[in-house]
């Protein structure tokens, strides 16, 4: 049958074919449309919008925030807990304690349980809390650069250390100074149970030179512990102690101890070749270059060991050095063992040794000895080496010579990185086991001996991460976890040395855990004889400039490269951000031509780099100075590619030559005009003035009358003085402040357009002349003034005053004139120019979920358009004001602490009601050298300043 | 001394209507329509940018943590002087029965209320957060005891320019009603005769009208005047009840009100010579006009030199190293190239009207006036961003540059301003007929000659 003739029909309507049907079918719509009147179109759409927006009214569902079916113990929302821990910053191993909001660490302060460290933390430690949520963090373990889970990984290299073991192959394993002593231990044993496994140590910074002066002049190859709080004279050879040289936090905390004015006031003379924070404290400071430091301490020692002869010297210097034998400290930060040698011979024959310069309690922040490495990287490069493993180190980028440690590297056939991101050297490597946060894992430290501190874990691992000790335990085929083993050690080690009286192991470990430092008995200090030969002259430098290398506060060796605070820190001298320059002395930069932001070529014979100039008063002649730090290519995407690496420079420092490329660029500095112009902001005295009269420098006050009502005085007066003398420009509060604000970070760019956002920032100045200046450092914030002149112009009262004296900000109703900034005297308000949260322009900490993790909760993220500026901590007052009144006990002095005076290393702030009259800040507004900045214009600010005096 | 006649060739009280109702029957010209194009063009320009500027923020402008304001509020005082002219012409000027001021005040009012305009476009969008602009009004709220600051000059601008805008554009409008009237009249289109005969609010020409009215204007000018003194004088409390050395000034009320006459008359001058030429209206605006102009700029000029001279005096006499620096800052300073460009300018510049070929020229009149334009830009330029650059602490003494987007506002603001004044041009009487019309009719009849100005 022909298929075309078949007929398919859906019902007997069709097959029949039905009028009615025929005539549906016709129709375009067989079904009936419904006649919707105009009327019952309107009805309809009301309803339907209606019912559309009740829905819309609905409330947000509540999301619980913390939804804890059975709430741990010590978990209150919106209540702080905080837990001693040790920074791992740095190898100094501060105290610390971590705040910590609802399960996650927000806030780092030093702990003031920590006999060294006292309470202070500096720059770095308080930055490291935003490490913890950097983006760039890997997630997982990789092999050979895929992500694999850890039991692959465990498999895969046990098999290779197995191999390595069978071929009787080298294992090595490569770390930075270790400061834990059971972390020590465990690499011990870790090379005992793999033959032919050694550890060395590698610091990109080191303080080698001193170890093994130390080795041939008394036979103890180790850091000394130097004690600046036992020395009345430092003399300090381009060691830059208060700022970034093996304990900055301790040492300036000893040193500031004894710099209050008073007749024995500690003092301070400086040689070195760039202005570094130390020199710019200094009473005396003498620029000199880095092949000089020999000569220098040689000539000093000659002149001191004449005046021991009774010789007689003429040095002003070694006069006083000789007047403070005993207790006066030289100190140099050169990485020449001769020059060590001297400076050892000098301490010796000051009879330091035993006093100052302890060498029975060592310090063991820096281990790392520069031969060792050098060594290894032969080893690795005659193919010696089977097995690299990498801990806390980034020689790729860091060792001098990185070309040839990456050539030895592809020689060893299984290579691991316990580096949390992949890095220079990570990337380079077959396995990245990514080691935890400090925060998230147990650990100790011992940064001198006898002084022992606790790190715990503050929330758990937010990636698949583990710690490098625990993945060492794993390969070495025990069966134990990190935390076990940390305990037993202390159990066997530790406990039986304490004195304390602990009534078992669990309550000595609790305790221990609780404090996070443990003091043990230490040895009484020894004088030691100095032994060995002291070289008789040094060799002159080849003719050119000569490169002095330093680190920067805010980066230091260039680990901490992708945190946007401290890229964005200024550096307390140059006040530069986001960069590492040239600086060059005036008198260089104008004898070849050169300004600021030009473009230039550093070179000699060896290596060429490409820097703007900085023009830095002070800067040895013939010298410049780089940062180290800088340059890196793999950190992450706030640290790639900022500024140039300098470490290629450590082993040709001399006979540089600068070359012109005509390019110029903005340095993003956050001051530009580096003269007070005459006028007293920053008032100083000498200490021999200051002996006849404590208020001088400070004569003249002026009594202005006010046409506006006094505020009434009653009840709470907030305020604040700030010990110029105690400070030394280390900037510390700046990122305790940042961290505590939400203070956000706003790049290069905006930081050149003089837009940065901190709410504290520290002026400097210098005075006399630009060969070598005199210079000082004011921290300077909302001066909560009482007549304030941002409060009055206000168009819609966003600036208001409170009763208890703060001059306060109202985000919610600032609609941004800009009057207040513009009429703020000391230029302390911030405007929001763009939205830094959640903007992909601002790709700093603000932009992600993890970044935002660090954000405090108490303190609102500021929105484009608003004025922000210094609260005085409202926030921590209002906690400090409900903790006494639940109490029920009256508020005492000191409990409030804002952040940065808590932060501060040199306690340099002090916060407190000027109604109390016992109050430590009423107290200092009496004293003779007390003032206010700016006081003729009467505006009558809460936050005073106490004069410098110069133990000149 | 008999004055020359006011308005040029005699014409009739019939050819002053059609004159100046030409607009109303005729096509633009193709000079009006190309200045129409560049206008607008300017003008949205500005508005893309000011768009750009509130959804990105302020941080497209230059400004930064010492320079809070710069071409902004530089550009807001500028406009709002420029209005004072208007006012000043057709309040004072009529108060004092001045008749030159009669074929000029229509226009001189129209560029008062196209300036302010331009003015008030400043104050909102230099905010951070413009959408709350509202919030300097102080009207019941909902957000309890938050009110606004009445001790805040800010607001007592709002208050200024709101008051000024307000009268200003109601005695404006008042006194066109009668040649709305003459529009209505005269209209064919129906549009133009519903939308001038809804303007002209029913004017039928009657005797008790007209007297009525002649009252009203007087009235009128009478609370228009003191706003000429009261407005300027309230803008230069901004900066003169700051703690700012350069801004904290007791002599900028007066300073700033002559200066706001000095460049809202180079303004009318600009303007007039433009319109008389483009809309053939040079037998209306005369050179008489132009020259009485001329001496108000010399004459305020010179004021607004001697201003400068007492500011540094006083400086100098105060014996604050703070005031001290800011003068010398300003001359010598790194922006001492805009003091150089502020003072020839405003005081060297209209010297040169002394001279009467000088000032009866128009050519060098309109360059003058240009000239004098600038410069007054420029004081107000100089006045505030030179004062914020470096002021109390060095450590945050700053330089400023101002970006693309303020530049291109600026030039905005130039659009919207020609754009209104041309749609005005060729939309209402330009020239005030009825007040024209009696001068026409005494030229004609010289009986009733009483023109000695």
């Amino acid at each position: 049958m022909n298929s075309d003739d078949k007929k398919y029909w859906k019902g007997l309507e069709e097959l029949r074919e039905e009028p009615q049907f025929l005539e549906v079918r016709s129709k375009e719509f067989p079904e009936e449309i419904s006649q919707t009147t105009r009327r019952n179109f309107l009805k309809l759409m009301g309803f339907s919008f209606t019912g559309a927006a009740l829905a819309a009214c609905a409330r947000m569902p509540v999301e619980k925030a913390i939804p804890f079916l059975i709430k741990p113990e010590e978990v209150v929302p919106g209540v702080a807990n905080w837990y001693a821990t040790t920074c791992a910053g740095c190898t100094a191993s501060c105290g610390l304690l971590a705040k910590v909001r609802d399960g996650r660490p927000i806030k780092i302060e030093g702990n003031a349980e920590s006999p060294l460290f006292q309470g202070g933390a500096c720059a770095v430690g308080q930055a490291t809390v935003l490490s913890l949520y950097d983006d760039e963090r890997l997630k997982k373990p990789l092999w050979l650069g895929n992500a694999a889970s850890w039991e692959e990984i465990d498999q895969s290299i046990g098999k290779e250390l197995k191999d390595i073991v069978n071929r009787g192959g080298k294992i090595v394993i490569l770390s930075g100074t270790i400061v834990s002593p059971t972390t020590r231990a465990l690499l011990n044993e870790w090379c005992q149970t793999f033959t032919n496994a050694r550890h060395v140590v590698y610091d990109a910074v080191s303080a080698s030179a001193i170890l093994s002066a130390n080795e041939k002049s008394f036979g103890v190859k180790a850091l000394p512990h130097y004690r600046f709080d036992l020395a009345k004279l430092v003399v300090g050879l381009n060691a830059d102690f208060l700022g970034t040289w093996i304990s900055p936090v301790e040492f300036t905390r000893a040193y500031t101890q004894h710099r209050m004015p008073s007749h024995d006031m500690t003092r301070h003379i400086q040689f070195e070749s760039g202005m570094s924070l130390t020199g710019s404290n200094a009473d005396r400071r003498i620029p000199i270059n880095p092949s000089e430091e020999g000569p220098t301490a040689l000539t000093l020692l000659k002149e001191i060991s004449n005046l021991k002869s009774g010789a007689g010297s003429s040095n002003e210097t070694a006069q006083d050095l000789w007047k403070h034998r005993g207790e006066s400290l030289v100190v140099s930060g050169s990485n020449h063992v001769d020059v060590q040698i001297v400076v050892n011979a000098m301490n010796a024959l000051l009879g330091n040794i035993g006093k100052t310069v302890d060498l029975d309690n060592v310090s063991l922040q820096k281990q790392g000895v520069d031969d060792e490495m050098n060594r290894l990287v032969d080893e690795m490069n005659r193919g010696e080496i089977q097995g690299l493993i990498l801990y806390g180190v980034n020689p790729a980028y860091d060792f001098p010579d990185s070309d040839r440690f990456i050539s030895g590297l592809k020689k060893v056939p299984c290579s691991v990185s316990f580096s949390d991101r992949l890095d220079e050297t990570s990337s380079l490597v077959q396995a990245v086991c990514p080691d935890a946060h400090f925060l998230e894992s147990w650990n100790d430290a011992e940064p001198v001996q006898g002084a022992l501190s606790l790190t715990q874990p503050v929330l758990r691992p937010l990636f698949a991460t583990r710690s490098a000790q625990e993945s060492l335990l794993t390969w070495m085929g025990k069966n134990v976890d990190y935390y076990t083993y940390l305990r037993d050690y202390w159990r066997e080690k530790i406990y039986p040395l304490s004195t304390g009286l602990y009534l078992t192991f669990d309550n000595f470990w609790d305790l221990s855990v609780q404090n996070g430092v443990l003091s043990l008995p230490a040895q009484t200090p020894t004088e030691r004889n100095f032994s060995g030969s002291v070289p008789i002259a040094f060799q002159n430098p080849p003719k050119g400039l000569e490169v002095h290398l330093y680190e920067k506060i805010g980066l230091r060796d260039g680990r901490h490269a992708n945190n946007p605070w401290l890229q964005e820190l200024p550096d307390p001298v140059t006040k530069i951000t986001w960069d590492n320059y040239a600086a060059l002395s005036p008198k260089t930069a104008s004898a070849l031509g050169l300004e600021e932001g030009d473009v230039v070529l550093v070179k000699n014979d060896y290596v060429s780099l490409e820097l703007p100039v900085q023009i830095q008063p002070g800067q040895a002649a013939l010298t410049v100075s780089v940062a180290l730090g800088y340059g890196r290519t793999h950190c992450g995407k706030a640290g790639n590619n900022v500024g140039v690496n300098a470490y290629p420079l450590i082993p040709h420092p001399t006979g540089f030559r600068v070359e012109k490329t005509g390019r110029k660029v903005a340095l993003a500095a956050t001051q530009t005009h580096h003269s007070m112009e005459g006028r007293p902001i920053v008032k100083e005295t000498i200490l021999a003035e200051y002996i006849n009269n404590p208020s001088a420098g400070n004569e003249e006050h002026e009594k202005l009358l006010t046409l506006w009502e006094e505020w009434p005085k009653e009840g709470r007066a907030w305020g604040m003085s700030i010990d110029l003398n105690a400070c030394t420009g280390c900037s510390a509060c700046i990122i305790s402040c940042q961290a505590e604000n939400n203070v956000p970070v706003v790049g290069k760019d905006e930081v050149t357009r003089r837009r940065e956002m901190h709410w504290i920032r520290l002026d400097r100045y210098y005075s006399g002349p630009e060969e070598n200046p005199e210079t000082v450092h004011q921290p300077m914030m909302c001066q909560h003034c009482g007549n304030a002149p941002c409060e009055t112009v206000c168009p819609v009262l966003a600036t208001v005053h409170s009763t208890d004296g703060l001059n306060q900000q109202v985000y919610n109703r600032c609609v941004g004139t800009r009057y207040c900034a513009n009429n703020c005297p000391y230029k302390v308000r911030r405007f929001n120019w763009f939205d830094y949260a959640h903007n992909d322009q601002f790709d700093y900490t603000m932009n992600s979920e993890l970044g935002t993790m660090v954000l405090n909760p108490d303190i609102v993220v500021r929105s484009r358009g608003v004025m922000e500026k210094c609260s005085l901590c409202i926030q921590r007052i209002q906690e400090g004001k409900l903790q006494a009144k639940r109490e029920g006990r009256p508020l005492k002095d000191g409990e409030i602490r804002v952040a940065c005076e808590q932060s501060c290393p040199a306690q340099a702030i002090t916060f407190g009601d000027l109604n109390e009259k016992e109050s430590r800040v009423a107290q200092q507004n009496h004293d003779g050298r007390f003032y206010h900045v700016l006081e003729e214009l009467n505006v009558r600010p809460v936050v005073g300043y106490l004069t410098k005096v110069r133990n000149k | 001394m008999i004055h020359p006649p006011l308005i040029d060739g005699r014409p009739t009280v019939q050819q002053v209507t059609k004159d100046i109702c030409r607009p109303l029957h005729a096509r633009p010209g193709l000079a009006w329509i190309a200045a129409f194009l560049c206008a607008l063009t300017a003008l949205l320009m500005g508005v893309g940018l000011v768009t750009y500027e509130i959804r990105t923020g302020i941080g497209t402008w230059g400004l930064n943590k010492t320079i809070g304001w710069a071409f902004d509020i530089t550009n807001f005082v500028f406009w709002v002087g420029i209005g004072h002219a208007g006012t000043l012409i057709s309040a004072i000027l009529l108060l004092f029965r001045q008749k030159w001021r009669t074929s000029i005040n229509r226009a001189a009012e129209a560029m008062t209320i196209f300036a302010v305009l331009c003015a008030a476009v400043f104050p909102v969008i230099h905010m951070g957060r413009p959408w709350l602009a509202f919030w300097v009004f102080p009207y019941p709220n909902t957000r309890g005891p938050l009110w606004v600051n009445f001790r805040s000059p800010l607001l007592w601008d709002v208050f200024a320019i709101s008051t000024y805008f307000t009268i200003s554009l109601v005695f404006w409008y008042i006194g066109m009603i009668p040649d709305l009237a003459t529009f209505r009249d005269r209209a064919e289109k129906k549009w133009q005769k519903v939308v001038y005969g809804f303007l002209s609010v029913g004017w039928n020409g009657s005797n008790r009208t007209w007297s009525r009215y002649e009252t009203l204007c007087l009235i009128l000018a009478g609370l228009a005047t003191p706003l000429v003194v009261s407005v300027h004088t309230i803008v230069s409390m901004d900066f003169a009840t700051s703690v700012i050395p350069g801004w904290h000034t007791t002599i900028f009320p007066p300073y700033f009100v002559v200066g706001a006459v000095f460049s809202g008359f180079a303004m009318v001058t600009t303007l007039l010579i433009v319109t008389r030429k483009v809309m053939n209206l040079e037998n209306y605006i005369t050179m008489r006009h132009l020259e009485a102009v001329a001496k108000v700029i010399l004459t305020t000029g010179s004021i607004v030199g001697l201003a400068y001279l007492t500011e540094l005096f006083t400086s100098w006499y105060s014996g604050s190293s703070y005031e001290q620096f800011a003068f010398k800052n300003r001359i010598i300073g790194p922006y001492g190239w805009t003091y150089v460009i502020m003072v020839t300018c405003n005081v060297i510049t209209p010297q040169f009207l002394w001279v009467k070929k000088i000032r009866t020229n128009i050519v060098t009149l309109f360059i003058i006036s240009i000239i004098v334009n600038i410069g007054m830009w420029f004081e107000r330029f100089v006045i505030i961003m030179t004062s914020l650059h470096r002021d109390y602490l060095p450590s945050s003494w700053a330089m400023y540059r101002p970006t693309f987007v303020e530049v291109g506002t600026l030039i905005g603001t130039f659009g919207l301003f020609f754009t209104c004044f041309l749609i005005f041009a060729r939309v209402l009487p330009v020239i005030a007929m009825w007040e024209v019309k009696p001068l026409a009719a005494e030229l004609i009849s010289p009986h009733r000659e009483s023109s000695h100005g």
